[in-house]
Order: C-alpha cells, then sequence, then structure tokens
C-alpha cells in the first residue's frame, strides 16, 4: 500500500528530479545563482562523516536563574545564600537539597545546582542531571544578545551600541535565531550555514538540509534555504506530508497529476510562486519518506518528546538521505513565566518534560551509534529577572537579558562551565541587584544580568563543530568579528 | 453562459428593483470603475530598452545604449497612469531582475509630471539596492526594470546597469513601448462601459475580490446584493448592523471558581470542560456567524483586532474570558480607537492574560505596559506617516521607547485587578458569587497602585508627558489620580504620530495585502489621523481600506500584490462559496470546523503567544517577500491545506455527539447542473472562474484542470464537480488572495 503511494507519486513525475535545489530554481529563477555556488564550493572536500545540531529553543524565555544555581557557600562569590535572599521571600527559592549537584571544573572544583526537574522524572528516565557525571553535558553560561562586548559602563553611557530591543521577545528570538544583534536579519545562522554547506554536505537534496519540527523560523531560513517542517512524531513520517484522498483509479491519478502540473503554472505572482515553492518541496520529502524505521528508545509522550523522537527518525534515515550534515529545530513554549512559575506547567512542568525528551534523544543517538556525532543545545528568548514578581503560588519573573545553556552530546569537550569571564573573573555572573552584571541600576534594579558571551560565540563553536569552514564564520555570524575569542571550546576538535 | 447568467441575474433584480429604486441611483453615481489603468514603462523607439533620463537631458534613442552605474539616480518615464492627491513616489515601487534571476528594489526618489508629453511622468529612481538582501550587489549587464502601482505592474523594459549585454531576456510577447506608440487617453480604463440604470456595480471581479477582503469568503447572494446596491450602500448597511447574528447570540458561560480538575470532576455538569475549559463555545459561535451571519464585515474586522489585541485560550484557560474580551472587541470594531484602548487595557481577559490583573505598586509586571506599546499601538521604531520607518543618520531605525519608558508604564498600570464591590467606588454589575468577575472592567485597589512619578513617551509634539507623584494622598484622591494616570498614559500613547499609520498597516495586512504601498498605508493613516475624536473613527479607516484604488480592481498584476489566504480564512471561504449546511442539507452547520485551520497552525482564540498566530513582519525565507501569513505555511501546514481541501470538498463532517450534533458539509447542486449541461466541463471552469477567483484564473490553469476532471465519466456530475472544486481550492493560485 504504501509502496503502492510511492509508486505512483512517482510516476506522476511530481517526485523525478525535484531537489530541493531545483524547485528553488524553478520557483524563484536562481539558477544561475545556484551554479555559482557550486563553481565557487568545488574545492571544498566532501565529508564522509555524519553530524548533526539539534536546536531546542524555550520558547518565552527560560529562567535560567532558576536553572543552574550556586549549590556551595563559598564566600567571595555568589553563593547558595545570595540566590535564597533574592527569591525566598516570595516563594520562588528552591530549598538547597532539592538541587541536582553538578561540581564544576572551571569555578575550582565548587558544587552548582541544576534544576530538580532536570533529574529522574516522569518515570521515562533519569534526566539530563545524569549526564554531567558522564561527561556529555555542558552548560555555557551568561550567554546573550550583545553587539560588541560591554560593560556595565559601556551600557549605561552608551558608548557601545546596545542589540536593539532588549527584553523584547520577538527581537530577542530574532537575534538569538538570526544570529546577529545590529540590525534585523531576514535569515538565521542555521539557514546561512545550510546555504553554504548544502552542496557539499547534502548533494542528493532529497530533503533540505535543515529541518524543524516547530514549522517556518528564522533560525531555519537562508537565503536559498526553506526548511523542511513536519509535524511531531505523533505522525509516522510516511504520514506527514502526504496528499490524502488519492488511489490508483485514473482520474484520481489525473486529478494528482493536475494537482502537481498546477504548482509549475502561474509564477509570474511571486506569491504564488513561493507558496508552490514549499509545497513542491513537500511532495518531494514525501516520497522519500514513505519508509522509516521506528527509533529504540523510550521518549515521553509529551509535545518537545515526540518532537525530538520524530527527528531522530530522520536521524535514523540519514543514509537513505545520502545526508551527511543535518540541523534541527524543534520548540517547547510557555516559558513566559510572568507568573505562576513553579506550578505544574510553569516552569516546574516545563523543565521536567525538557529534562527527559532530551535524555530519550541523547540514549537513542548513542544506540544508533552517533552519540558523539549529534549535539543538542538550547537557546531561547532571554533569562528573566533575579527579582521575582508576585509572591505565592502566582509567583513568576519577568523579562532580562543573559541566560546558561545547555550542550549536550558526546561530542562535547568535558562536562563544565564555557564562557567568557565576568566582572568576578569566573564566568558565572554575580548575582547582586545594581551589582557590576546588573543592567539596571538603582534600588529598583531587578538583576538582568549583562552576557559576557554573545550568541555568535556560542553558535559560531557549535557551527565550527558541525563544519562550518573558518573562512565562512563571518559570512555565517557577520558581527563575529566584534569579538576575540570564536570558540568556547566545549566542542570537540573535529577529527 | 454568461449571458445566460446575466438574464437570470436581471429578471431577480427587477423583481425587486422597484425596493432598491432610490438606492441604486444613488449608488450609480457613487461607485465609480474600481479598475487603474496599467502603468506602461517607456522604451526607446526601437527597442525595449528603458528610456532614460541621467544628468537632466534625455538620452537620444538613436545613440548606442548608455551604461548607468551604481547609486547613480535616473528617470524613467511612466504613463497610462491616473495620480490622487498626495499620491507621489510612494505609491510606486521599482524592482530590477538581474542576470542570475535576482530581483532588487531601488528606491523611488520622486514622480513627477515629465516636460515630454502631457500624461507622461517622471521616476526618479536611484540604482541603489533598498531591500538589501542579496549580500552582492546586481550583475553587472542588462537587467530588466519593473513598475508597480496599485497592485498592477508595467511592462518590463531594459536598463543597462555597470555594462551592457548578458543573458536576461526580454519577457515573451515584449514590444517596444517609445512615446509614439503609445497612444494611450489617461484615465481610460479597462473593463469599464456603459453603466446600466439596473446594474449598480458591474465589475464582477471586483465584487468577488471586495467580498473576499471584507467578510469571510463570498457567496452568491452576497455578489448578486452586491451588484445590486454597490459596495458603498453595503458598506453603510455593514456600519449599522446588529451583531451578532439574531439567530448566533455569543454563549452565555460563566466563569467556574477553581481549576478544571476541582470545577469539572468526571466532567460533570455534562461537557463541563469542553464548555468551560476550552475554546470549544467560542470557537463554534465566531464559524458560525463567519458561515451564516449577516454582519460579516463587523466579524471580520473583529477577527482582526483579535489578531491585534491578542489574548489566547492557551493561558486564559476559560472560555468566558474570552467571549467577554470578544464583546468588547467587536463593540469597538467600528468606534474609536483611543476608546478600545481603554476598554482592552481594562478588560479582565486582557487582564488575566498579560498579567495586569496582579501588577501591583510592589510586584509591578512589565507585561501589559510592553505590549500595549510593541504590538497594539505604536511598535518598536518610529514610523513616518506613511508607515516606513524613520532612521538617524546612520540609516539605523530610531527607537520608539527604552526599558526605561516601559518601567514607567509599569508603574502606572499597577493596581487594578478583577472587579470587587469592597474596591473604591466600584460597582461590579456583573460579579458572581464563585470566582472573579469576568465581565465587568478591572476595579483599583488603592493600595496597590504606584504613587511615583512617571515619565511617559516622548516624541515630537508631545504634551503631558509627564505624571506627577501623588504625594499624602488619600484612598479617594489615589483613585483620581490613578485613572487620571492611566487615561493620561493611553492618551500619551494614542497621540503618539506612530499609532495612525501602525494601525492602519496592521488592518490593512489583514484584509488586503500583506506588503501595501507607503502611500496606500499613508492615505488610511490620514483618515484614521482626520478622525481621533470621531466615535465612529474606525468606520471610516475601514472603509478607506477597501475602497482605496490599492485595494480596487479586477486583477491585480503586481507579482507581490496579494496575501496567503490564513487557515481559517480558506476554510470560511470553501465553505461560504458552496452553501454550506448541515449533513442533512437542510439546516445549518454546528459550526465545529475549527479542525481544520487548527491543523494549518491557527487554532482560532488559542495563538501560542500575543505575537498572534503569524508575525506582521514575516519575509517568506529565500525571498524578500513580505508576507505575514507565510509564518504558519510550511512543507507540513502546505500539504495540510491540500488535505483541508480534500475533507471539505471529497468529505463532509458528520454527525457525532456531542461536539457535532448536526455536522458540516458543502452541496454542489449547481455546479453538477453546470456540469451537466456542458460534458466539456468549459461552462464549468469559466463558472469557478468566476466564482472563486474572480476572473484571475489563467488558461493554462484551466485547461490543466479541464484535463483531469475530463477523466471523471461525464454521468458522475458530483465527481466532476468535485475535482473542479478540489483542484482550484488547493492551488496555490487561489490559497493566495489577491
Amino acid at each position: 500500500m504504501k509502496q503502492d503511494r510511492r509508486q505512483f507519486l512517482i510516476r506522476s513525475g511530481c517526485t523525478l528530479g525535484m531537489t530541493a535545489l531545483a524547485t528553488q530554481m524553478r520557483h524563484f529563477g536562481l539558477m544561475s545563482a545556484i551554479a555559482q555556488n557550486v563553481s565557487d564550493e568545488k574545492q571544498d572536500a566532501v565529508p564522509s562523516d555524519y553530524r548533526a545540531l539539534v536546536c531546542i529553543f524555550l520558547s518565552g524565555g527560560n529562567d535560567g536563574n532558576n536553572t543552574v544555581i550556586p549549590n556551595h557557600n563559598d564566600a567571595t562569590i555568589s553563593n547558595y545564600t545570595t540566590y535564597f535572599n533574592a527569591r525566598n521571600t516570595q516563594g520562588l527559592a528552591i530549598p538547597q537539597a532539592s538541587l541536582l549537584p553538578i561540581a564544576v571544573p572551571r569555578m575550582g572544583g565548587l558544587t552548582y545546582g541544576l534544576h530538580p526537574s532536570l533529574g529522574p522524572g516522569g518515570g521515562t528516565n533519569n534526566g539530563i542531571h545524569e549526564l554531567w557525571a558522564l561527561g556529555k553535558m555542558a552548560v555555557v553560561t551568561n550567554v546573550g544578545t550583545l553587539v560588541a562586548p560591554m560593560t556595565k559602563a559601556q551600557y549605561q553611557n552608551g558608548s557601545v551600541p546596545k542589540p536593539f530591543q532588549l527584553f523584547s521577545h520577538s527581537d530577542q528570538v530574532s537575534q538569538y535565531q538570526g544570529g546577529r544583534s545590529d540590525i534585523e536579519t531576514y535569515t538565521g545562522w542555521g539557514g546561512r550555514i545550510s546555504d553554504l554547506r548544502t552542496l557539499p554536505d547534502n548533494p542528493s537534496g532529497l530533503i533540505p538540509m535543515i529541518t524543524s519540527i516547530s514549522g517556518a523560523q528564522l533560525f531555519t531560513a537562508g537565503q536559498t534555504t526553506l526548511p523542511l517542517a513536519i509535524a511531531n512524531a505523533g505522525t509516522g513520517l510516511n504520514n506527514v506530508l502526504s496528499p490524502a484522498g488519492y488511489n490508483a483509479t485514473a482520474p484520481s491519478q489525473a486529478r494528482l497529476a493536475a494537482f502537481n502540473q498546477l504548482r509549475g503554472i502561474d509564477l509570474s505572482s511571486q506569491i504564488v510562486a513561493a507558496a508552490s515553492h514549499v509545497t513542491d518541496q513537500a511532495i518531494a520529502a514525501n516520497a522519500v519518506f514513505q519508509t522509516f524505521q521506528e527509533v529504540t528508545a523510550t521518549f515521553p509522550n509529551t509535545n518537545i518528546g515526540n518532537q525530538l523522537k520524530q527527528v531522530a527518525r530522520v536521524i535514523k534515515k540519514r543514509t537513505d538521505l545520502s545526508v551527511n550534515r543535518q540541523v534541527f529545530f524543534v520548540q517547547l513554549g510557555g516559558f513566559d513565566t510572568h507568573n505562576n512559575q513553579t506550578a505544574a506547567n510553569g516552569q516546574t512542568g516545563l523543565l521536567t518534560q525538557l529534562g527527559q525528551a532530551m535524555r530519550s534523544f541523547y540514549d537513542e543517538m548513542v544506540v544508533q551509534g552517533i552519540g558523539d556525532k549529534v549535539t543538542q543545545f538550547t537557546m531561547a528568548d532571554f533569562s528573566r529577572t533575579f527579582n521575582p514578581t508576585g509572591t505565592g503560588a502566582a509567583v513568576g519573573t519577568d523579562h532580562a537579558w543573559a541566560n546558561y545553556h545547555f550542550v549536550v552530546g558526546g561530542g562535547i569537550t568535558a562536562s563544565d562551565f564555557y564562557g567568557i569571564n565576568t566582572t568576578n573573573g569566573t564566568p558565572f555572573p554575580t548575582l547582586t541587584f545594581n551589582g557590576p552584571d546588573d543592567a539596571d541600576s538603582g534600588t529598583g534594579a531587578r538583576g538582568r544580568w549583562i552576557p559576557t558571551t554573545s550568541v555568535e560565540q556560542y553558535a559560531a563553536t557549535l557551527a565550527r563543530w558541525y563544519g562550518l569552514p573558518d573562512a565562512n564564520l563571518a559570512t555565517v555570524f557577520p558581527k563575529i568579528t566584534n569579538f576575540a575569542n570564536t570558540n568556547l571550546g566545549f566542542m570537540q576538535p573535529p577529527a | 453562459m454568461s449571458s445566460l447568467k446575466s438574464h437570470s441575474l436581471l429578471r431577480l433584480i427587477s423583481i425587486s428593483v422597484f425596493i432598491f429604486l432610490s438606492l441604486i441611483s444613488i449608488s450609480a453615481q457613487e461607485d465609480p470603475d474600481p479598475n487603474s489603468p496599467t502603468p506602461i514603462l517607456l522604451s526607446e523607439s526601437d527597442s525595449t530598452r528603458a528610456l532614460v533620463a541621467s544628468t537632466g537631458k534625455r538620452n537620444s534613442s538613436r545613440s548606442a545604449a548608455r551604461i548607468y552605474s551604481a547609486n547613480q539616480r535616473i528617470e524613467i518615464f511612466v504613463t497610462n497612469i491616473d495620480l490622487i492627491d498626495g499620491e507621489g513616489a510612494n505609491a510606486f515601487r521599482v524592482y530590477i531582475e538581474d542576470a542570475k534571476g535576482r530581483e532588487y528594489r531601488f528606491p523611488v526618489l520622486d514622480v513627477r509630471p515629465s516636460d515630454l508629453q502631457k500624461d507622461v511622468y517622471s521616476v526618479v529612481v536611484e540604482l541603489a539596492d533598498d531591500l538589501h538582501y542579496w549580500a552582492e550587489p546586481p550583475t553587472t549587464g542588462d537587467v530588466l526594470v519593473r513598475l508597480t502601482w496599485r497592485g498592477l505592474s508595467s511592462n518590463r523594459v531594459r536598463l543597462a546597469l555597470g555594462g551592457t549585454g548578458g543573458v536576461i531576456k526580454d519577457d515573451q510577447g515584449s514590444a517596444p513601448t517609445p512615446l509614439s506608440a503609445v497612444n494611450v487617453a489617461n484615465g481610460s480604463r479597462t473593463g469599464s462601459g456603459p453603466t446600466s440604470e439596473l446594474v449598480s456595480y458591474r465589475w464582477s471581479g471586483d465584487r468577488i475580490r471586495f467580498l473576499e477582503q471584507g467578510t469571510f469568503g463570498p457567496t452568491p447572494a452576497l455578489d448578486t446584493r452586491i451588484r445590486r446596491i454597490g459596495l458603498r450602500t453595503w458598506l453603510a448597511e455593514q456600519f449599522e448592523m446588529p451583531y451578532p447574528s439574531v439567530l448566533n447570540p455569543y454563549p452565555n458561560i460563566p466563569l467556574m471558581p477553581t481549576t478544571v480538575t476541582t470545577d469539572c470532576q468526571n466532567n460533570i455538569p455534562v461537557n463541563c470542560v469542553r464548555d468551560h475549559y476550552s475554546m470549544y463555545p467560542v470557537q463554534t459561535w465566531f464559524y458560525k456567524e463567519a458561515l451564516y451571519g449577516e454582519p460579516q464585515l463587523r466579524h471580520r474586522v473583529s477577527w482582526s483586532l483579535g489578531q491585534i489585541w491578542v489574548i489566547s485560550g492557551v493561558d486564559t484557560q476559560q472560555s468566558s474570558w474570552m467571549i467577554e474580551y470578544h464583546q468588547q472587541l467587536s463593540r469597538n470594531a467600528f468606534g474609536n480607537w483611543r476608546t478600545l484602548m481603554y476598554d482592552m487595557t481594562l478588560n479582565p481577559g486582557m487582564g488575566n492574560y498579560l498579567d495586569m490583573i496582579r501588577s501591583t505598586r510592589n510586584n509591578p509586571n512589565e507585561n501589559y505596559p510592553r505590549e500595549v506599546l510593541q504590538l497594539f499601538n505604536i511598535g518598536l521604531f518610529m514610523l513616518n506617516q506613511d508607515g516606513t520607518v524613520q532612521t538617524d543618520g546612520l540609516g539605523n531605525p530610531i527607537p520608539t521607547y527604552d526599558q526605561t519608558t516601559i518601567n514607567n508604564f509599569t508603574k502606572v498600570f499597577t493596581g487594578w485587578r478583577d472587579c470587587r464591590v469592597a474596591d473604591l467606588n466600584a460597582s461590579c454589575p456583573d460579579a458572581t458569587p464563585n470566582g472573579p468577575d469576568y465581565k465587568d472592567p478591572m476595579s483599583l485597589a488603592t493600595g496597590n497602585h504606584d504613587l511615583t512619578a512617571k515619565t511617559l513617551l516622548n516624541y515630537p509634539g508631545v504634551t503631558n508627558q509627564n505624571v506627577a507623584a501623588c504625594t499624602g494622598c488619600t484612598a479617594a484622591q489615589i483613585y483620581t489620580y490613578a485613572y487620571n494616570s492611566l487615561n493620561q498614559a493611553l492618551d500619551n500613547i494614542y497621540n503618539h504620530p506612530n499609532v495612525g499609520p501602525f494601525v492602519s498597516k496592521l488592518l490593512i495586512q489583514h484584509l488586503v495585502t500583506s506588503d501595501p504601498t507607503p502611500a496606500y498605508v499613508g492615505r488610511v493613516a490620514a483618515v484614521f489621523n482626520a478622525n481621533r475624536t470621531n466615535p465612529t473613527q474606525m468606520k471610516e479607516v475601514v472603509r478607506a481600506i477597501l475602497l482605496d484604488p490599492e485595494a480596487r480592481g479586477d486583477i491585480k498584476t503586481d507579482p507581490r500584490y496579494g496575501k496567503l489566504r490564513e487557515p481559517v480564512q480558506l476554510t470560511t471561504n470553501i465553505y461560504r462559496n458552496f452553501n454550506v449546511t448541515d449533513i442533512a442539507g437542510t439546516g445549518r452547520s454546528d459550526g465545529d470546523i475549527n479542525r481544520f485551520p487548527s491543523g494549518q497552525g491557527q487554532n482560532a482564540f488559542n495563538a501560542p503567544t500575543v505575537f498572534n498566530y503569524y508575525p506582521p513582519n514575516f519575509i517568506v525565507p529565500g525571498t524578500t517577500l513580505l508576507a505575514p501569513e507565510f509564518g504558519i505555511y510550511t512543507t507540513g501546514t502546505a500539504i495540510g491545506r491540500a488535505n483541508l481541501g480534500n475533507s471539505t470538498i471529497f468529505g463532509q463532517i458528520n454527525v457525532a455527539l456531542p461536539n457535532t450534533p448536526s455536522g458540516t458539509k458543502i452541496n454542489l447542486g449547481d455546479l453538477q447542473a453546470i456540469a451537466a449541461a456542458d460534458t466539456t466541463s468549459n461552462q464549468l471552469l469559466d463558472h469557478l472562474n468566476t466564482r472563486m477567483m474572480h476572473g484571475a484564473m489563467s488558461p493554462q490553469m484551466k485547461s490543466t484542470i479541464m484535463t483531469a476532471v475530463n477523466t471523471v465519466a461525464s454521468t458522475d456530475t458530483l465527481g466532476r464537480a468535485r475535482a473542479a472544486v478540489y483542484l482550484v481550492a488547493t492551488s496555490s493560485q487561489f490559497q493566495v488572495q489577491r
């Protein structure tokens, strides 16, 4: 049955020779531009191994201050008491005994704590906390949007340009995903990597280099890259892009042929052409998705669990797809916790979903034999104010700036903190209202840490591991030249 | 076929003509030809090379091709346009395509009457990339230049940019358009003719287009009505029509006191979860009104406003909040924007969604203050009155405010909570014994209001920017102070010069086209501003949007004109166009059709965030197209849309208790009659071309569909009708409303 559908899709002529690039040419008239790219890229070696980046976007802005917490009493830097005093009155401080301890070499072996939701929970697995001890999880600290390195004094006197519209959801999301903070971009850094690497790393073009399980996102958009966007694992790969209602009868096949042919005409309207182009990509991918193998690991039956499970299914087809490099985007929403942050549907519950799903995905990659070839990493709009808003059950936090992010996979260097040192000489900020790392000042300061590590530095480290040549770094991250260090060291050097 | 149709129409009309006679004579005068002339770019006499002046002098057409360099300013010449007051450079866009197939937009600096001849205009263009999409400049050599105006495209002419020659080919069938050959009577229109006394609005393409913009989809009956009374009379009727329809009152769902687990144990009372803790009652009410309601325009505008002033069932879980919220929105849809601002600010549903309901001076919450500025009223950057972004000397956009401004507005908005009679001067007539008052405007807990001084938005012409502190105030004084501060803050926002163009552009995007010209935005913004104190300001704004020459006309040819139909519109357009009924075919659908839009990324009343289903500034990847609805158009939802077509056209929603007591289906009987009468399917396709695509179906599209339709046995008229409707409805040509 499935084979039949595939067969007649192919017979109808809709998939033959329709790689992503070919359809792009037809719809956007990019033939010569592509040809130019081909000749530019010819000297690049085609890598024979497989690597994938999986971006997990914590939409709404995860409260990093309750995700990675000082779990020590060292009086020379911000410690658990600092944290407790800032958040306990309102009911937001996590008891020290509940924190999941991690020993941090970069902090002189001091212990920090992860949110308790990142341990065993939901019954699926032991969560990602366990991966720290196994050396499979890194934390990148005090990361945020920056145009250039910026001190508090520079923030206040305006001598260094600020990222546009700090603390605004849509703009901070677009800077994280766009990979620059000086201007708005039409494209994301995942998409730009794909623009440059599709020809050497995805020569068959059976599906695009980028797949989103969470719709169209700036991160996934390039100048010539349109992502594949498919539903989560609630739907089998063979059905995610399958047009319904066709059978093998002659009228039905004639209708299918017409359905496909209509996308090749009336392209003088660019909006019509853009719509047709997306559908073409879907039909082409549908043909190759007709067969797939189920994953081995058990995934939690949550939205994010099913998103990562679908990613794992696509990765399992990598040989069929003849693709050497892939970028994935998944998203977990609900982190805009202005209130009810500790509720089951607040950060507490969301981090459980996150930790369980990331762990299942890691385990599945190990089963597939590519635990060190696939790297999960988190991004978010921003972190949240150290000073809570509201109290008790309703307690929440407002929009802030620098955050902590997780990098999970066998490709990391070692479990540690990574990032540029803050004013205190460590990569962990000073948790003091109106302190040296707080963008806020005065008595009403609420604790919005000024990043020391830029999104571009974080992203460039990942991009390098993925195989982006150094020569292309500035193409993908136009403002990376504002930062001295373009490799934070948390990924192993390419083999 | 068409003559048959008009005969029967004429009969219909003559029956009722005496009723409408007076209206018709008025509207026949008031409804002008909606079509603008198609601009023609002038070329040299013997080639398609643009006629250009660069240094104040026109090139001799006999000299060799002149080469123009990057950043140079040149004049090209356009004719067959008919400018209205205020229509200048910002009504035109100039695009070039280079030899690599890349498109660039060049800024138009000026448009003025030329000295060549009456009715010829000089267009001053700077040869500099305006979009900054491509990293490289255009290739050197010949490029093709296109000019667009009011959704219409000119012919394309050649221009030598940095060099001459190259691989680019003229458009098929293009011919030189020298001044001598272009015989244009200014103001001549396409498709116009003598206006019959009995037919007030004869432009059939424009009628259907108008209904696509102002309703949830054209129906044959509405088309007939517009033909009879014209657009303007129809608008006037719509503005005054009671809302919602008599047969479809707002659902009355009391708020439940605590949480779904406590309130709805074992789903008792019956359907407790569905009715109280989901958007089901709002959605089914909404779709019934969209499918059958008479006051279509208010419903459509309210739906658009709800996508600007967003609240969502994802967070505001109970349907009762949303119902009250929608009543406020729809009541204000044709009212005054400032009144809307006040009502939205104190609406408990909004308060609950964006946290103002719990923002106090000791625990202030920035959520509402930020979005009331950024998303609902002024946006992030200073705008010109035509909606374009103002930039500083370095070309950077000028921000409208910073975090300090947010902090100050946050203070103003502290202290309100769900209406409680215990609060000073609060009456709360709709308070219920259990749970918060979700109907009445929020009331003020005076002790929770911030009493310090505040500095509001600063902008050219600002007055009353400062709110003084309230020191030593009694509760009564605080009450007065807080409401005065709130009103001062809302005035401060409303009087910001951005509001007119910001709101106008968003509404144009929702109703007509995704990327309106600045001239169009400017015309609507001017109406917004001229009616600032008018209690029915939004009537004038909506009228201006729908009657604008950039909205009107039978067929639009600008390659960038139009908008992708949002899933809700796609669904209701298919249903309305084909006589949607219940399963029995005699009654009305129960409105349980949200499954279709929801599967395509638009779960009505459950927007994922306050940023709506898609952002207003979404650019289609791989292009420079500004097209918000593409934000939820992906490989997955593209196939989903095709499957939506399959489900609605080949399938039906069966009766299934409790949610679908009546079911939903389309009825194709009239199409079957046409298919039976003409087995070549020509008439069927012609009919669908008019009915679904307002005459914009290309001959190639028609023949492609006909070939497929004719593989269905001619005796199977339903099969033929379904195949034809499916292929039109699932085509990109239909998915885009233009």
